[in-house]
């Protein structure tokens, strides 16, 4: 599924710069050490964590995008890490719960 | 087929959860650091030889090893505390030169760090540095980008790097949601 359809059906809000991408399945983590042993390449991942080094570690496992849920505020120095290496971050006023539900509801899966 | 034969594929095995112990002694200001599974450190200052250790820091981290899933070898890579992104701070640092070369070509420069103090922990050796590098770039799945991962060695100067080494610490600083979110 392509992430532009995923951002207008759910509403997200992009927070960084947003390039086309395909989205493979759904991943919930707010640990970093979960998002590096068990996502998968082409993941959306959701989670509350704003700290800059869920670029570095959604780089690293290519994750198609992460969406900041609750509307927390992602603080510039993540906005502008994740602008440099092309990792997307959408924001969503809801929770995870409802987040999830929604992925559901379009056939995204969690692998 | 012989292990050196194989076009190794790696995949991450014997995942385990624990901790990354940060310790400084009092005495000398060394920093010691090492992987536990006990989640509460030493709290009261301890003496081991020469030393006077205070904890730093818990975070929550993992351990893994990497299979083959062609011909079976195993390698156990209980030398690596943590991976680093380079954000390129300092630009006389070899990691930020090579950075700033490769970033054209879309390709991210992490650096693999040991245990604390060097001289008292086996290093990640290259070839491990390379089957790391293997893994994920097979995991990501992409021809647009690629991972680079070196030696902590290319570290210039560790008090000019502003990264962080990819662990669970000081994550849960609780922001409030925006206005009329």
């Amino acid at each position: 599924m392509k992430l532009q359809e995923i951002i207008e059906k759910l509403n997200l809000q992009p927070v960084t710069k947003v390039e086309e991408k395909n989205v493979q399945g759904v991943f919930i983590s707010d640990l970093l050490s979960d998002v590096m042993t068990s996502a998968n390449a082409g993941d959306i991942w959701l989670t509350v964590q704003t700290h800059h080094n869920i670029i570095a570690v959604a780089n690293l496992v290519n994750i198609a995008a992460i969406v900041v849920t609750h509307g927390k505020k992602v603080p510039e120095e993540t906005v502008s890490l994740g602008n440099r290496y092309h990792v997307i971050i959408l924001s969503t006023p809801h929770s995870i719960f409802d987040t999830a539900a929604k992925l559901n509801a379009t056939g995204l899966k969690s692998k | 087929m012989t292990s050196r034969e194989c076009d190794h594929i790696w995949k991450m095995i014997h995942v385990a959860y624990g901790y990354i112990i940060t310790e400084k002694c009092s005495r000398c200001e060394i920093v010691s650091t090492y992987f536990s599974f006990e989640d509460l450190p030493p709290l009261e200052e301890y003496r081991e030889g020469e030393h006077f250790w205070n904890v730093v820091e818990s975070a929550q981290s993992f351990r893994f090893d990497f299979q083959c899933e062609k011909c079976g070898q195993l390698e156990k890579f209980d030398e690596l505390m943590g991976l680093l992104m380079c954000t390129g701070c300092d630009k006389n640092c070899q990691v930020a030169k090579l950075q700033e070369i490769l970033e054209k070509e879309r390709t991210w420069v992490y650096v693999a760090f040991g245990f604390l103090p060097k001289a008292n922990h086996i290093q990640l050796p290259a070839k491990k540095i390379g089957m790391l590098e293997d893994f994920f770039n097979h995991r990501r799945n992409s021809t647009d980008s690629r991972i680079k991962i070196v030696s902590q060695e290319l570290v210039s100067d560790y008090s000019l790097c502003y990264g962080k080494v990819i662990k669970d610490v000081n994550m849960l600083c609780l922001t409030l949601p925006e206005e009329g979110a």
